[in-house]
């Protein structure tokens, strides 16, 4: 079933199928880390991570900076080899396959795995649609109705009334935050089971995080988020789970402290150093 | 540029209207131009230069001696030292010191400046008698008609002009996809063979072009025997000229792409090869655009690699695979060793076509050059568009 059979069966009625084609499914997808180490060259900088992030539901990521959690992040679609040095130990399972595995190639994991940027990372040679087309286009997918695909990416992130007369235009005049929501738009075109966001909205103003805060609120019924922010108010209003990661001293490789839903590792934490950190007694 | 403000010490910020002052009466707000050219200036730099020039005259004429390019030395010197001392006596040691380099960096500017567009003009005075006393005849006839007495108006340019314009043309399909392929490897790829492939590269655009010239004559030319000398053959040895150039300027180019790009394209899914083809090169089309025709222009001037491979020919051969060819450097290298009355003139007039070949081909690079992301590069468009609007 492609994209077009799914927008052409939304139309007319049908009820969707649960799976799909690779990175064509709508249903959100269970992503479970178990053991995960990290080195850049031969300096460690996460210490056997294991974490389950739920289908459907948001999972912030936690900490102060330089423990790891970029690169937790990016170890989970693949993006974590493309640096020369790194390597990795331990085990990826999206769905029960390894995406690590002979399973699935690295472009398929990548299609099923979204991912968002710290700074908007639009493709300046292309117009907003043709942005928001661009994951299609590169992983050679072909859609029937482009212009509907489009209208709708739009809508689920929130930028199809700004954007909606000026579609064929550069997205150079946007602005911050709207260009993060065009990068939410494409990466939602390819129609990922995970959406990966590092610390989106940390260089945006409040009312566009407010903004992309519902979008990922929105988003998370189709889509299962794993959201990295060093705003412990954002973690609190979006996820429903979350992970600390700290790291216990100079040069040492980061880990996860504590994990379980937002509110307990908020109100109730298990471990003193969350609540440290939660509070802003830490560092 | 700071010597222009020494004078006009910058005004004190505008004192705060005074409490009496009705409100809505214009305030003191003119603006302070800080790079104006004051007029006390001017007459400073303008009787310095005249005052030397007195002095040197009257030197040169009282001893005698005649000799236009010590004259020029010497009135430099003689201002600069006028010109110091005015600006010390004036405004201080500090302003003098300032004004002094400035005064010295746009006279070496202005020297530079001198041999470049003595050169074109030359060229121009020159050539355009012979191009355009029978306008366009020269455009389009060749040499065939050439004897010793014959005048500039029996020959043309023609023949070469094809020949230049295939040539260059060929040089550029071969070249443009291995420089676009090397350049992206280069750049994509960091390891021990591309650090290599880059040196290989600079040293090729270090080498001498009749190299060129002679690695085609014995690869190519000679095991062809009698077809060995072609268009094709002058192609190659352009080609060989080309590829460095071409290959250096985009791996500039790609260079400069923001990696973020790269990864958003990566983790869209897209296999290396598309994520290039797709977001890198068009991401630097403009500039990719730009080294191409740069590299074309500076080909189409090369004598040396064509010199005994296209072999020249007086008619047109409009087929750059068979039978020898003529270009325009290879042209006027031959007229210019032509006995006859009017040899230099036609090799003049040769040489003016071809500065106007190389100049249109670098203005229309200055004009794509100028044209911005998501623009078209049609060049009605550019043309039409001007020059890039200011702003994001």
């Amino acid at each position: 079933m492609t994209t077009i059979d799914r927008l052409q069966a939304r139309d007319t009625g049908d009820p969707s199928p649960p799976f799909g084609e690779p990175g064509v499914g709508t249903e959100p997808s269970s992503l479970l880390a178990t053991n995960v180490s990290a080195w850049f060259g031969n300096n460690k900088v996460l210490e056997r991570v294991s974490l389950s992030m739920e289908p459907g539901k948001v999972t912030a990521l936690i900490g102060p900076s330089g423990c790891g959690k970029s690169t937790f992040l990016r170890i989970l679609n693949r993006m974590h080899e493309l640096i020369p040095s790194a390597a990795l130990a331990g085990s990826v399972v999206l769905d029960g396959v390894d995406v690590y595995g002979p399973e699935l190639r690295v472009t398929e994991t990548r299609l099923r795995i979204g991912m968002v940027f710290q700074r908007a990372n639009p493709f300046p040679s292309m117009t907003i649609a043709q942005n928001v087309l661009s994951g299609l286009r590169l992983s050679g997918t072909k859609v029937a109705n482009p212009d509907a695909l489009v209208q709708e990416c739009l809508e689920r992130a929130g930028l199809w009334r700004e954007t909606r007369n000026r579609l064929n235009e550069s997205g150079a005049a946007l602005s911050g935050g709207q260009l993060q929501r065009l990068c939410i738009a494409r990466a939602l075109a390819v129609r990922p089971r995970v959406l990966l966001m590092d610390e989106p909205c940390s260089a945006l103003d409040p009312i566009s995080t407010s903004v992309i805060e519902d979008t990922i609120r929105e988003l998370c019924t189709d889509v299962t988020i794993v959201v990295v922010t060093h705003n412990m108010q954002q973690a609190q209003r979006v996820s429903h789970n979350c992970a600390l990661f700290l790291v216990d001293g100079e040069g040492m490789p980061g880990h996860i402290v504590e994990t379980g839903p937002t509110d307990q590792v908020f109100n109730d934490p298990v471990d003193p150093r969350t609540s440290d950190y939660v509070h802003g007694r830490f560092g | 540029m700071s010597q222009l403000t020494e004078s006009h010490t910058p005004a004190p910020p505008t004192p705060p209207a005074p409490p009496s002052r009705v409100d809505g009466e214009p305030r003191n707000d003119r603006p302070i131009r800080q790079r104006r050219i004051a007029p006390e200036m001017v007459a400073e730099l303008g009787g310095s230069a005249v005052s030397a020039l007195a002095m040197v005259w009257l030197v040169f004429n009282l001893s005698g001696v005649s000799a236009p390019l010590g004259f020029g030395f010497c009135w430099l010197a003689a201002f600069l030292t006028v010109y110091g001392l005015l600006c010390w006596r004036r405004h201080g040691v500090v302003a003098m010191k300032d004004r002094l380099a400035t005064v010295a960096i746009w006279v070496g500017a202005l020297l530079a400046f001198i041999p470049l567009v003595a050169v074109i003009s030359y060229v121009v005075l020159k050539g355009a008698r012979a191009v355009f006393s029978d306008f366009p005849h020269f455009f389009y006839a060749d040499f065939s008609n050439y004897t010793l007495s014959a005048p500039t108006s029996a020959v043309g340019a023609g023949a070469a002009i094809v020949g230049t314009v295939e040539q260059v043309g060929l040089a550029t399909i071969i070249t443009v996809p291995l420089g676009m392929l090397t350049a992206t490897y280069v750049v994509d790829h960091r390891n021990f063979f591309s650090r290599v492939v880059s040196h290989v590269v600079d040293a090729m655009s270090g080498s001498p072009a009749i190299i060129a010239g002679l690695f085609v004559y014995l690869l190519w030319v000679v095991p062809h025997h009698q077809t060995g000398k072609s268009g094709l053959a002058a192609a190659l040895a352009l080609s060989v000229m080309m590829l460095p150039i071409v290959t250096r300027a985009a791996q500039e180019v790609i260079a400069i792409v923001p990696g973020s790009l790269r990864e958003a394209s990566l983790a869209l899914g897209s296999p290396q090869w598309r994520s290039v083809l797709r977001v890198i090169l068009p991401t630097a089309r403009v500039g990719l655009v730009t080294a191409v025709i740069l590299g074309v222009a500076r080909i189409a001037g090369e004598t040396a690699p064509v010199l005994f491979v296209a072999g020249g020919s007086p008619n047109y051969n409009w087929n750059p695979f068979s039978g020898q060819q003529d270009d325009l450097p290879l042209r006027v290298y031959q007229m210019i060793f032509q006995a006859g009355g009017n040899a230099r003139n036609d090799a003049w007039g040769v040489s003016f076509v071809l500065v106007l070949v190389v100049l249109t081909l670098f203005l229309l690079a200055r004009l794509i050059g100028a044209s911005g992301p998501g623009r078209s590069l049609a060049p009605w468009r550019v043309l039409r568009r001007g020059p890039q609007r200011s702003g994001r």
